[in-house]
């Protein structure tokens, strides 16, 4: 844990900030060759920094990167990476060469990221941070059917006895070591937090009612996992921001506590104010404005953006929560909704308590 | 033969003994019609459960393989006695979307209430929409997308349909995002939050 302290200072001071790196990516002439080009994925970073009036220089939530890198090493066709499936275990010998590959010739997204970090990095007043996909949420996008094996786990079959237990198994340790190793390169090149994003570990993916008749799955998938990833950042005095916005029971929002985040980042489906009941007090929370819905006026208006901000911010400070103002997710620009989108980040970003919370609501 | 054990397998996704109680009711000279309808009991129970949150996600695959597996062995004999679908429906997830957790829960949902399904799969095109809706001569056809970035290619592809001519082919939008008014927006004819309630909206749909 090397800033806690700074990120409750941070909550203290009244920080707002969208997650919305994407918005000013946006923004460039050619978004997708930023994406490739470090000093230019950099400059984004900073500039979405300074726009929001953060230090914190979150990059983009991209969570294909990983998955490019792995589906690129393991002989996916270059324009088919994004639907390719994992559809047999790794073996040693494959495991071994893949994990070469990776770490040796880091896809160009990959360099760029890390580039950008090094960018960051170079600006004073920033806090450079890296982004990962969580473990468990990887294997969700590696194979074909990630659902079933988990509850067949969670009913008992093993590795030895189902093969598509195996396979999940075998594909989840494959995606760790790629997050580890992408992580650490981040590290390498000056990241002091990393955002771990894992929104797959969620009700739809583990089923609460086979987790509450004792399962081990979301312990043995999500927790031993992502403890070893915190154990990664804690060896070089990162800090964990976790991001997971998607439908949670209190006992996994109480079980990623125990991960001891910095930050915990939470979706709309949430209510801040009663989950910070659920947490270690020195755990900062952050969000979770429905962002998801911010492209259209009647899934939700600017009037209700600014009362839902009001609340939250007045209940987490009722509560005595380290809290920053935020969105549920990275605010993506929607085609032909780019003014309704960012006008509701201008609403938010004017509710915020050290802006004495001019909102109407 | 007990029926409702034919029932309950498919609620418990025991699909051993979904494939056992069919073959055995086959066997025993229960009309096909008579086991589909058994076993589409078994999804419409399962339906209720998670609309009612007394189960979730898992359960629901977990129930429809069951299912799939009987249906696997049920199929012949249906054709064999003229049981015909309910209906043939397309459904995808619109072009620059990959995910597909949402469409697979409504396919199975669809084929659990006996509606053959074409599965246009991930990221598809408009043009492939039109394609798929033309060669399977579907009447219903749902759009699904999951990211707020993708939403746009939703609306694209309505506008593909009804410019293909297929004025008569209801369309059904849902996913994370969507929302009526959305649906509304876009011309769509029904919205769907949840996969039970798309298996609603389509009988809703094609009954007119």
């Amino acid at each position: 844990m090397s800033e806690r302290l700074y990120y409750i200072e941070l909550a203290k001071q009244g920080l707002v900030m969208p997650i919305g790196t994407d918005l000013v990516l946006q923004e460039c002439v050619d978004p997708e060759a930023v994406l490739n080009d470090g000093e230019a994925l950099g400059k984004v970073v900073a500039d979405s920094a300074r726009r929001w009036r953060s230090p914190l220089a979150v990059p983009l939530m991209d969570l294909r990167v990983e998955k490019e890198a792995l589906a690129l090493a393991l002989g996916a066709d270059a324009d088919a990476h994004e639907t390719y499936h994992i559809d047999k275990p790794v073996d040693s010998q494959t495991l071994t060469r893949v994990m070469a590959q990776i770490t040796r010739s880091p896809t160009v997204r990959m360099r760029a990221t890390c580039d950008g970090i090094r960018y960051v990095a170079g600006i004073n007043g920033l806090v450079p941070i890296g982004m990962c996909i969580g473990p468990f949420s990887f294997v969700t996008k590696l194979l074909a059917d990630p659902i079933m094996p988990v509850f067949m786990a969670g009913a008992g079959s093993t590795a030895e006895d189902d093969p598509d237990v195996a396979l999940f198994e075998s594909v989840l340790s494959l995606g760790e070591k790629v997050i580890l190793a992408y992580v650490q390169m981040q590290i390498e090149a000056g990241a002091k937090a990393i955002v771990v994003c894992e929104p797959a570990a969620n009700i739809h993916y583990l089923s609460p009612k086979q987790l509450e008749a004792g399962a081990d799955t979301f312990e043995r998938y999500v927790m031993q996992t992502n403890k070893r990833l915190k154990a990664l950042l804690d060896k070089h005095d990162v800090d964990l921001i976790f991001h997971n916005c998607g439908e949670l029971t209190d006992d996994m929002v109480r079980r990623f506590g125990e991960l001891d985040p910095a930050i915990i980042s939470l979706g709309s489906s949430r209510v801040l104010w009663e989950d910070s009941k659920l947490l270690p007090d020195d755990i900062v929370m952050y969000g979770n404005l429905p962002s998801k819905r911010f492209y259209s006026d009647d899934a939700v208006s600017p009037e209700q953006v600014a009362a839902m901000s009001s609340e939250l911010v007045a209940k987490m400070a009722e509560v005595g929560r380290p809290y920053i103002l935020g969105t549920e997710c990275d605010v993506l620009s929607v085609k032909g909704a780019e003014q309704t989108i960012r006008g509701k980040v201008r609403v938010m970003m004017g509710c915020g308590a050290a802006s004495g919370c001019r909102c109407a609501g | 033969m007990d029926l409702s054990e034919l029932t309950q397998a498919v609620v418990n996704g025991k699909r051993n003994d979904a494939v056992a109680g069919t073959t055995a009711a086959l066997e025993a000279g229960t009309e096909p019609s008579t086991v589909l309808d058994a076993l589409i009991a078994g999804m419409e129970e399962i339906g209720r459960r998670w609309k009612a949150n007394e189960v979730f996600v898992p359960e629901v695959l977990i129930a429809a393989r069951a299912m799939k597996e009987a249906m696997d062995v049920l199929e012949p004999s249906l054709i064999e006695g003229g049981v015909k679908p309910e209906a043939t429906m397309v459904i995808g997830t619109v072009k620059g979307d990959l995910h597909d957790i949402g469409k697979n829960l409504v396919a199975m949902m669809w084929k659990g209430a006996n509606i053959q399904v074409h599965d246009a799969g991930t990221n598809v095109s408009p043009q492939d929409f039109v394609k798929a809706i033309q060669e399977s001569g579907a009447k219903v056809v749902g759009l699904s997308a999951l990211l707020t970035t993708t939403m746009p290619a939703m609306k694209e592809t309505v506008e593909a349909i009804r410019a293909a001519g297929l004025n008569d082919v209801k369309i059904i939008v849902g996913g994370a995002p969507v929302t009526q008014a959305y649906a509304d927006e876009i011309g769509a004819d029904g919205y769907a939050a949840d996969a039970v309630t798309a298996v609603d909206k389509a009988r809703e749909l094609i009954a007119g």
